[in-house]
């Protein structure tokens, strides 16, 4: 698991994500115990063997919450971050600025990322997709935390595996953890080499924030939500956000 | 090396080409060869070539989709490749497993009129075999047993062998021949068979029509590439469960009724055959009549003929 999911900035944390021989003369009886007795060693060995990973993710997706939305409200308030990245035509973007006026989910990850980036994303398409929300009412944008391997042509390349009307974002290092910070999020750490041979893993928030047209953090999306949640909430998103 | 006992679905564990051997794949494939072989050899049979062909063939078709990395791939990255799996224990490996024990073993392990026989004899009677094999398709196919199922070596140990011991009973009277365990006639051995194949549409259609992916062991499991969709994966399992599995249950069918059209038309000949044969018997009684008629003057042929003289019905 390339993402930390522990980061959160509210109780989302909790969410981890026939030609037989002839019948001849009398034979000697089977072994029925002999066979009990290999099923039972062969169950006892099975039972003896946990999972085969530590990580436990629920497939389920996310609870229902009281409101009847699937993402997690937050408790704190936080806003869009006041920083400048770039865009992949390397145009400035002011992020507080660009994005008010409409809803927006921001997502920070990068490109080479095997599990949690590809899973979150292309779900929010598929979502956008099945429940007929336009990307003109709802931004999507994507910032990569891996500015040495992502240059615009990867982020944009990457983006069309989900959706080409998504928003692919980067800037230095510093930047980005500056954006990260103000949302009380860690920076994005080197967590090892990729097993696919693909470099390093990269840990990054896990986490799908919803800001309103304001501007303001209303909710996360941990790891584990489905297309199912995101079906469930896109809607909600455009029309009580906007 | 990594090892495991059984594949099961690795929760955000990204998938590579290292190889993970399953060890109780392994044991299990050696003890069903090593166990076919153990019986023959106690009891002083020789080994029928063509039965434990048979048998060799369904262990190793058990072998090839339960060890790395179609086993893993199945379980817990592609919905494709877990129906397929599904596909080819029910319809590949059981059939070949039940057709390839010889009746003397089937005699020893559960004679006629023992317990164990009894019990044999219950859970293959067609219907109730009908009953659990579809009650096994469906209730392995539930979501949200198989996310939580499957996400444990035992869970998916366990899916395992009811899916096979499922398709065992299910196979059993449509395959065993011997009357005196309730083998199965071909009409209804047809009916059988039809009838799994339709119910089988069912859970084959919640998976290629549900706009959703279904499981979530699925579609939250580290795609194996760039632009990976989970419900084009699940449509395509559901197109696997009906067209491979409907293709395997209807050629079985179609061959049945083929062997049980060309028994008919045999016997048609023969019905035939013996008709004519009547016919020209009575021709010649009447051509030898005609010329007695001719011999001894008009006035016995009505008689012998039409007062049933010539033993011959035609019907």
């Amino acid at each position: 698991m390339t993402g930390r999911i522990d980061a959160v900035p509210s109780p989302a944390t909790a969410h981890r994500p026939g030609s037989a021989p002839s019948r001849s003369g009398p034979l000697p009886r089977p072994r029925p115990r002999l066979l009990t007795g290999m099923l039972i060693v062969l169950g006892l060995l099975a039972s003896g063997c946990g999972p085969a990973s530590s990580t436990s993710l629920a497939a389920e997706g996310l609870p229902r919450q009281s409101d009847g939305w699937h993402g997690i409200q937050l408790e704190i308030e936080r806003t869009l971050p006041d920083v400048t990245l770039l865009t992949t035509d390397d145009e400035p973007f002011i992020l507080a600025e660009e994005l008010r006026g409409d809803p927006t989910l921001l997502f920070f990850g990068y490109t080479s990322c095997p599990d949690i980036c590809p899973v979150h994303l292309a779900a929010i398409a598929s979502a956008m997709n099945t429940a007929g929300i336009s990307y003109d009412d709802l931004d999507v944008v994507f910032v990569s935390v891996d500015p040495e391997r992502d240059d615009p042509e990867r982020i944009d390349e990457y983006l069309s595996n989900f959706s080409s009307r998504m928003t692919g974002l980067h800037e230095q290092l510093p930047i980005v953890a500056d954006a990260l910070s103000q949302l009380d999020l860690p920076g994005p750490v080197v967590e090892g080499p990729d097993p696919r041979g693909e470099g390093d893993l990269i840990g990054h928030p896990a986490q799908v924030i919803g800001f309103d047209a304001n501007g303001e953090a209303q909710r996360v999306w941990p790891f584990g939500a489905r297309r199912s949640d995101w079906v469930n909430d896109l809607p909600r998103i455009v029309e009580e956000w906007s | 090396m990594n090892v495991a006992w059984w594949c099961s679905s690795t929760p955000g564990q990204i998938w590579t080409w290292r190889y993970t051997p399953f060890i109780g794949v392994w044991i299990v494939a050696a003890s069903l060869i090593g166990g076919y072989v153990a019986a023959h050899r106690r009891a002083g049979q020789p080994l029928d070539r063509v039965l434990f062909r048979r048998w060799c063939l369904g262990v190793l078709a058990l072998f090839v989709v339960s060890e790395w990395p179609i086993g893993q791939l199945g379980v817990g990255y592609m919905a494709t490749i877990g129906i397929g799996r599904y596909v080819v224990y029910t319809f590949v490996a059981a059939p070949l497993l039940v057709s390839g024990i010889p009746t003397w073993l089937v005699d020893r392990w559960f004679p006629i009129g023992s317990k164990r026989g009894q019990v044999l004899s219950s859970v293959t009677r067609w219907p109730f075999a009908l009953l659990v094999f579809n009650a096994v398709l469906f209730g392995t196919h539930i979501p949200w047993i198989v996310d939580t199922l499957k996400v444990t070596q035992l869970g998916s140990f366990g899916v395992d062998v009811l899916h096979l011991g499922a398709a065992l009973i299910w196979w059993w009277p449509a395959i065993r021949r011997e009357p005196e365990r309730g083998a199965i006639q071909e009409p209804i051995r047809a009916f059988y068979l039809f009838t799994s194949s339709v119910l089988m549409f069912v859970p084959a259609a919640f998976l290629t029509f549900s706009p959703l992916p279904l499981y979530g062991l699925y579609e939250l499991a580290p795609p194996l590439w760039l632009g990976f969709d989970p419900t084009s994966d699940q449509q395509a399992a559901g197109i696997v469960m009906n067209v491979v599995g409907g293709f395997v249950l209807w050629g079985i069918i179609a061959g049945l009724f083929l062997t049980w059209s060309r028994q008919q038309q045999n016997a048609d000949e023969i019905t035939r055959k013996a008709r004519d044969a009547r016919t020209l018997a009575r021709m010649k009684v009447m051509s030898d009549a005609e010329a007695g008629e001719a011999h001894d003057g008009p006035g016995t042929v009505g008689g012998l003929v039409d007062g049933g003289a010539v033993p011959v019905r035609d019907d």
